[in-house]
């Protein structure tokens, strides 16, 4: 049986299976389709339905039962929604267990939120470090803000005011008013 | 229940069970391989899976036979939430005697669409992963209750018998 206790390591695997079977487009294909459209259509349907307050909705639920040390915070102000992903329970599943099949595990979550996103209206900002620490900034297309400077959402909270944010092994991918997986900044 | 604190489980994590909506995913996996892959596709794989992901299990088992499987079912199903699980060792097999599985139960308490040939992914991996380390695995029932069976060669199981397979649903 394939269980839920080890899934991201099986998940993380199955990236690799989906690369080697079909390319990366199909790897993408998948994330879209069995995530997004599939079984996280809860989370798209709220979000879709209610905006911001779907984020708050879904993003306390799910993070609280992912990460049951809060390991995050979720800040809304008017017109963003972010999230500060501190010790990430996915990511960091992986680095404990010395797990690696994919090149890059975290694009799985622009892989289907960012499409959600675009389906729901909204642009994302979002850099990870690839070491289990990331944010993410949800605004309309149209607002004028963008990539705030550390801080100005969060507080001290924000992330990238930590010590480890740039630590040894730590390299940062980037995204700007992107919903697109493939639209990385390095 | 709560998994051990040393763990039979190759890979483990700080919390004692796993998030069940986890099955969600794995599920509409089934569904987009079974798709995109068909159906040899997809049992294809499980079987990789079974020789891949979970080679540490296999080398685990080929070097603690019997012993080692009864541990590392126990380990798991204790870290499956909601999972109601007894495994039997016998003198040449264990028995996983499935009485509520974790994943049909948190899919049909969701109203999530089953894929009918969700509890057949049981039989392709933990055949492929048996194999592996010189055991046969059998599959019977199924759609929330079944009984998997591990077994050495002496045991002279009958060949798996597709039909005996439950198809999945709400």
């Amino acid at each position: 049986m394939i269980g839920c206790y080890d899934f991201c390591g099986h998940y993380d695997w199955t990236f690799d299976w989906l690369k080697r079977t079909g390319g990366e487009p199909l790897v993408r294909e998948y994330w879209n389709e069995a995530i997004n459209h599939d079984s996280q259509r809860h989370a798209r349907d709220l979000i879709q339905r209610e905006g911001f307050a779907g984020m708050i909705k879904y993003w306390g639920h799910t993070l609280a039962e992912e990460s049951p040390e809060r390991a995050y915070t979720i800040t809304h102000q008017t017109g963003v929604f972010r999230i500060d992903m501190h010790s990430c329970p996915s990511k960091g599943f992986l680095l404990r267990n010395d797990l690696a099949s994919y090149q890059d595990y975290c694009d799985h979550c622009m892989g289907w939120i960012g499409p959600m996103m675009k389906e729901s209206g909204f642009v994302i900002d979002h850099e990870h470090n690839h070491m289990g620490q990331c944010w993410w900034e949800m605004r309309l297309p149209d607002a004028p803000a963008g990539h705030s400077k550390p801080g100005d959402v969060a507080g001290e909270i924000d992330v990238r005011l930590q010590p480890n944010w740039l630590a040894s092994g730590a390299h940062l991918d980037r995204y700007s008013k992107a919903t697109d997986p493939d639209a990385k900044m390095r | 229940m709560n998994p051990p604190v040393t763990s039979e489980l190759p890979y483990t994590d700080t919390k004692p069970q796993g998030s069940a909506d986890f099955y969600y995913a794995i599920n509409a996996t089934f569904r987009f391989l079974l798709r995109s892959q068909g159906y040899a596709g997809w049992r294809r794989y499980l079987e990789e899976m079974g020789r891949g992901y979970f080679a540490p299990v296999n080398r685990q088992w080929s070097q603690g036979g019997l012993d080692a499987v009864a541990r590392y079912w126990r380990a798991f199903f204790a870290a499956e939430p909601g999972a109601v699980v007894e495994v039997v060792q016998q003198a040449d097999r264990v028995e996983l005697q499935v009485r509520e599985c974790p994943a049909i139960k948190h899919l049909r308490s969701g109203g999530r669409e089953i894929v009918r040939e969700y509890c057949q992914h049981c039989y392709y991996l933990g055949a492929a992963r048996a194999e592996a380390t010189g055991l046969t695995m059998r599959l019977s029932g199924g759609n929330g209750r079944c009984c998997h069976t591990y077994a050495r060669p002496e045991a002279g199981l009958p060949p798996q018998d597709m039909k005996q397979i439950k198809e999945a649903g709400l």
